[in-house]
């Protein structure tokens, strides 16, 4: 597999880990096991945009990044299954990476480029 | 209250992008200061809001109020693109923000 997306999947793992952290955490190993997760996912997310398409690179990350939250809330803290409420959190996700993936699609025509992520 | 909050993290991460970008078109410590105190305090919105929003929904509405900052502060500031459709995608997420708002009360 492909170095550069492999980056780009392990930070989208540390996305949902300190999302959970930041909801759940309690101990001070706990904050700094958060704290670490979100420097690591930044990190690699960064990182791996410099090699591969930004936008691209975004969608993928912030789709595995909700699902996962969605996911490990519902299996691992007992949050009540609820279609409407997931349709809509889908919504979002299809409006973010419909946006990336035309931005990317049109820096292909022009080469100035702004939308770096964070 | 939690919404509130979770609407300015949005907005916060929207001003850690912005900044990201002034850094790179020019090295300076301005936008360090900026986008690491927006950084930090939208962290600790998102982390309020989530005392009470659950966490997938409060983290799918922070990331896409801060795609959409993004998107709008690039149309404004820096002449990108306003085609049809990015303009509908921001809608979408709009909506879909709205909807999540009307659901969790």
């Amino acid at each position: 597999m492909n170095k550069q997306w492999m980056k780009v999947y392990i930070a989208a793992l540390f996305e949902v880990l300190w999302v959970i952290g930041l909801a759940h955490a309690g101990t001070f190993l706990e904050w700094l096991g958060t704290i670490i997760a979100i420097i690591l996912s930044n990190y690699l997310l960064i990182n791996a945009s410099q090699y591969l398409p930004a936008g691209t690179v975004y969608s993928v990350f912030v789709g595995l990044g909700s699902i996962g939250a969605v996911i490990s809330e519902i299996v691992f803290f007992g949050e009540p299954f609820h279609l409407l409420k997931i349709l809509f959190i889908l919504l979002i996700l299809a409006g973010v990476i419909g946006l990336k993936l035309v931005t990317d699609e049109e820096k292909k025509d022009v080469n100035k480029e702004w939308h770096g992520e964070r | 209250m939690a919404w509130g909050a979770l609407i300015i993290a949005g907005l916060l991460e929207t001003l850690v992008v912005a900044a990201m970008n002034q850094y790179a078109a020019r090295s300076s410590w301005r936008p360090i200061v900026i986008f690491s105190a927006s950084f930090v305090g939208s962290l600790f919105l998102l982390q309020f809001a989530m005392q009470t929003i659950p966490m997938g929904t409060a983290y799918a509405v922070w990331t896409g109020i801060g795609v959409v900052g993004g998107t709008l502060v690039g149309m404004f500031f820096y002449k990108e693109s306003r085609n049809w459709k990015r303009i509908m995608c921001i809608f979408i997420i709009l909506l879909a923000v709205i909807g999540l708002k009307l659901l969790e009360g």
